[in-house]
């Protein structure tokens, strides 16, 4: 599943580049994550994500690696868990780029997911709508906390 | 295989709310399992109670009475499909109920069960939407009615709260030289796409109300009120004539995705024909 999202911030460049990096408060904007830690500054991170359909829920401890960084303008990332109650995997590969528009910084990102295991019986349609809620509340939620404290 | 869980046996309404809010997440209602239990085998959903409400008497009752149809909760599709009085008064609703699932299913699967579950892919829901049905809620202290339209809120989820108990489902009986038919389409054990048709006649030979759900095609059955407006009011010749148009409002408005039953624009365009032949259909029998 890919998804691609776009999301116009009234901050500077800078500032939402430092704001990526500060994983408590980046990780508080993804839903259902929680429990960030820094692996290795830069490089590697660990955070708790869970997520609810219907009655199907799912927790999956990820470790998220940093694969590539342009300095205030583009960072590769892999993500991938297990949650091995319900016996599934998920692997994410996101492309966040940032690109300065006079005031505004606009936020791009680019997700590959994989969801593989007893968690894909749910069916591609229903995780695919849930992924993309997830992704939209996402960038609302940075937009959220970088305006407002702007 | 299935994890050992406790098996609470309440005898009232009051005592299922009280219990479902005690245990909070860590429970859940059972009635006849047949989704339940498969997903808890697959390991998909864990629970340490299970809160079979099938030892609370008094709801697997049909009764008619004040215009309005009675069905329990708990009736299962075998009971529906062979009730004396939806044989009578809804034989639509005996013929989708006769072709839910297979036989295994029918005997010990419930309505309440059906709908609370909300799979995406199940046959009641979109019918009761088309005809305008209620669905009561009752907790320890309260009980509400809710429009079959806004039960479902999306893919296994609907309105209920946390603690409240589907009791019963309430059908306004149809009314005379009425129109309704549902319509499915599929290829695997579930329905692909549903989409039903209720509506009611003026004096004349033009339409009233119509109501128009579909279901299965996304993640939760819902009311099409656009490819309603299109047919509302217009003579039986003026209706067919749009037929194709409110099709394709309906298909569009389903909000379909792409699944293991096809694309979403495979589901689109299966909506505007099952649309037509239900529509028909209901002419046909009104």
């Amino acid at each position: 599943m890919r998804f691609e999202k776009e999301v116009d911030i009234r901050a500077p460049k800078e500032k939402v580049w430092n704001f990526i990096w500060d994983v408590d408060r980046f990780i508080a904007c993804v839903p259902g994550c929680k429990e960030a830690k820094t692996l290795e500054a830069g490089k590697r991170y660990a955070a708790l994500m869970t997520e609810k359909v219907g009655p199907f829920r799912v927790e999956f401890p990820i470790t998220i690696e940093v694969l590539e960084r342009d300095e205030m303008s583009r960072i590769k990332a892999q993500a991938s868990g297990a949650d091995n109650k319900i016996g599934s995997r998920m692997k994410i590969d996101l492309d966040v780029s940032l690109r300065e528009e006079g005031d505004k910084t606009k936020l791009s990102f680019v997700a590959g997911v994989d969801i593989l295991g007893k968690l894909a019986a749910l069916g591609h349609g229903i995780i695919k709508r849930k992924a993309d809620q997830v992704l939209d509340d996402f960038a609302q939620a940075v937009k959220r906390q970088l305006e407002g404290d702007a | 295989m299935l994890r050992r869980f406790r098996l609470e046996e309440p005898a009232s309404v009051r005592e299922v709310s009280e219990l479902l809010g005690r245990f909070g997440e860590s429970a859940k209602l059972y009635a006849g399992g047949t989704e339940l239990l498969l997903a808890m085998k697959e390991g998909l959903v864990q629970y340490e109670r299970l809160i079979n409400v099938k030892t609370v008497q008094g709801l697997n009752e049909i009764q008619s009475s004040d215009g309005i149809i009675r069905i329990g909760a708990l009736c299962t599709h075998h009971q529906l499909e062979n009730s004396p009085v939806l044989r009578q008064s809804l034989p639509v609703f005996v013929k989708l109920e006769e072709n839910v699932a297979n036989v295994r299913v029918r005997q010990v699967g419930t309505i309440g069960g059906n709908l609370c579950f909300a799979e995406p892919h199940a046959d009641p829901g979109t019918l009761l939407i088309a005809l305008g049905a209620k669905l009561v809620a009752e907790k320890t202290d309260s009980r509400r009615e809710i429009p079959a339209e806004a039960f479902f809120v999306g893919a296994y989820e609907t309105c209920l709260e946390p603690d409240e108990v589907l009791t019963e489902i309430q059908v306004p009986l149809p009314a005379t030289r009425s129109g309704i038919a549902y319509l499915k389409f599929g290829y695997l054990e579930r329905p692909s796409v549903g989409v039903a048709v209720a509506f009611s006649r003026n004096g004349g030979d033009s339409i009233g109300d119509i109501k128009i759900a579909v279901g299965c095609a996304g993640p939760a059955p819902k009311r099409v009120v656009e490819a309603e407006e299109a047919l509302k009011g217009k003579t039986m010749e003026e209706a067919t004539q749009r037929l194709a148009q409110a099709g394709q409002v309906a298909g569009r408005a389903a909000d379909a995705i792409s699944d293991l039953h096809g694309s979403q624009e495979y589901k689109e365009h299966i909506v505007g024909v099952l649309l037509k032949r239900a529509f028909q259909k209901a002419v046909s029998q009104g």
